[in-house]
């Protein structure tokens, strides 16, 4: 690519992916949602949550590989349980962290 | 500006911060290996701040692909903004539209998770937004910076279990969102139909799009189980 080509690649990247974010809050703050709408727009982030939970854990590499050898599996149930029993993100990040680096580290040896 | 929200909304991107550093990184990296100068990948960092999308772009460029396939990919993969966005309306009626438009240029899925997890129990505000939004996409930037400019020095971040930060947020966040059973329900189908997807259509994972169907079709759901309740 020469350097005119990627300096229009990045413009048309950031066009494409700002105005998604953009355009929604820019022109439908104005409007009133159905009752509706809002009831299935507020199940958007419980099920886009899940979505990337799954993937995060079940595709790490941005393949399925959902097998005993994949460590994410392993690093989640420690994680989801503090999770659940602490509801704190710090605690959270570092018993996922913490269980990720030593069974990273024996398993990579 | 509210400086204690301000401050609020940096402490709770520190996760992100946290995720965002050897991912940064390493589209730095790679960046740097597909040509890209110091510049042109801090300012890909800077202007699109989109993750996949732009370790998209910079494959179809490594394939020798052309600039336009490089976008038309990433119409696809950020598709999925427009409905995240869409259901943070809502809650942003108390800031005015051309600041939250503007904030909304930090919007990623993992913005998205913490404010939308705030914002179920306290008020929007722009200072929260920024303080959230700007500090995560600072630590993107500066991360492709680094990766960009010294990326074969540091060499492997793996062994340091950061590749758990964001699934550990995304794990965390989930669990504080499920509020009744409806929720879990939506997740855990959501979930379900995510990978089901991935795994019928292989190429829906590129471009996101599976987590577009699962959104959907999870959203629907919920609908449909909070009417029978």
């Amino acid at each position: 690519m020469s350097e005119t080509n990627i300096w229009f690649m990045i413009i048309g990247v950031s066009a494409v992916s700002l105005l998604p974010r953009i355009l929604p809050v820019a022109f439908l703050s104005r409007f009133e949602f159905p009752p509706l709408l809002q009831r299935w727009l507020s199940f958007v982030a419980p099920a886009v949550l899940g979505a990337l939970t799954a993937m995060s854990i079940l595709a790490p590499q941005g393949r399925i590989y959902i097998n005993s050898s994949n460590i994410y599996i392993w690093v989640f149930i420690p994680t989801l349980f503090v999770a659940i029993k602490s509801r704190s993100l710090f605690l959270s990040l570092l018993t996922g962290i913490g269980s990720m680096a030593i069974l990273y580290n024996i398993f990579s040896i | 500006m509210r400086n204690i929200e301000v401050l609020e909304g940096v402490r709770d991107s520190i996760p992100i911060v946290l995720g965002y550093l050897p991912l940064g990184f390493a589209f730095g990296v790679m960046a740097n290996a597909a040509g890209l100068s110091l510049l042109q990948a801090t300012m890909m960092s800077v202007l699109c701040f989109t993750g996949a999308g732009q370790y998209v772009a910079i494959g179809v460029m490594q394939a020798g692909g052309a600039a336009i396939t490089a976008i038309a990919a990433n119409i696809l993969i950020n598709q999925r903004y427009t409905l995240f966005a869409t259901s943070m309306v809502p809650y942003l009626k108390n800031i005015p539209t051309w600041i939250a438009a503007l904030l909304s240029y930090g919007l990623t899925d993992e913005t998205y998770a913490v404010a939308m997890s705030r914002y179920r129990d306290q008020e929007a505000t722009a200072s929260y937004m920024a303080g959230l939004n700007l500090t995560a996409h600072l630590a993107w930037i500066s991360s492709t910076v680094l990766g960009a400019w010294l990326g074969t020095l540091i060499g492997n971040t793996d062994r340091w279990g950061l590749g758990f930060a964001l699934p550990a947020m995304y794990i965390c966040l989930l669990v504080l969102m499920v509020h009744n059973k409806s929720d879990a329900w939506v997740a855990v189908l959501s979930a379900a139909i995510c990978i089901l997807t991935a795994y019928l259509i292989p190429a829906s994972m590129a471009n996101l799009s599976n987590i577009i169907v699962a959104t959907l079709i999870g959203a629907s759901l919920g609908v449909l189980f909070n009417e029978r309740n």
